[in-house]
């Protein structure tokens, strides 16, 4: 199990190297990346901030709590923070199962709560300004 | 007579949109003993005015979510956070 918050560039296959073991015939990885576009401007680049100290137990505890749910999964979270530019991985999820279904099941859970509930921001450097993304909501940012 | 202490004092920390609205990272607040969670935010609304109202706002006490009723420490760390991406 691996849990971090980083400012330098992810390497997902590190991630999968950290959940692959001989009992797993799945590993499923979700990588999120900067996208070039929001709310039909375009992006020019993203900042994530991170409360860091509270960020690293919120992800152990989702990692916890799927493997009470798929008591075989390994689980390797990790989220960078800082400027990241366009089409640069922002978060890697790696899941190890047993089989393809619960990992792929596994893996979603796991980037779903982790968008939820791990304190990290993101503020959209956008065409029309600089926004502060809250979930639903856009707020300007002063920055 | 019980020595009562008069203050205790919490480490406040701010992080995203509410730190620029606080125009603050961090600060040293003292308040009374037996203060909740919404006091601390309430006496930081009346230094920062431009801070939300609670109800856009998470409070997080020893690095972990926590109620608004819930009573503050001397010594505890205490956040005061935006809702996270979400994203879609």
């Amino acid at each position: 199990m691996r849990y971090d918050v980083t400012t330098g560039p992810i390497d997902a296959r590190e991630l999968e190297a950290v959940v692959t073991h001989p009992g797993a015939g799945a590993i499923c990885t979700f990588s999120g990346t900067v996208r070039d576009n929001a709310r039909g401007q375009s992006v020019t680049h993203l900042d994530y901030e991170a409360y860091a100290e509270m960020a690293v137990p919120q992800m152990r505890k989702i990692g916890d709590e799927i493997k009470q749910r798929w008591p075989a999964a390994r689980v390797a979270m990790a989220h960078r923070t800082g400027k990241l530019e366009i089409g640069e991985v922002s978060v890697v999820v790696s899941v190890s199962c047993p089989h393809r279904h619960e990992a792929f099941e596994a893996c979603r859970w796991g980037i779903d709560r982790l968008k939820e509930s791990v304190p990290i921001w993101k503020k959209e450097h956008a065409a029309d300004g600089t926004f502060w993304i809250e979930g639903e909501e856009t707020k300007p940012a002063i920055g | 007579m019980a020595f009562m202490a008069v203050a205790i004092a919490v480490r406040v920390r701010f992080f995203a949109r509410l730190r620029e609205l606080a125009g603050n990272e961090t600060e040293a607040l003292q308040v009374p003993p037996g203060s909740r969670l919404e006091d601390v935010y309430e006496t930081l609304r009346g230094k920062h005015a431009a801070l939300p109202l609670r109800e856009s706002v998470r409070a997080a006490l020893n690095q972990e979510f926590a109620d608004w009723s819930t009573v503050v420490q001397d010594g505890d760390e205490v956040a005061f956070v935006p809702p996270v991406s979400g994203g879609l």
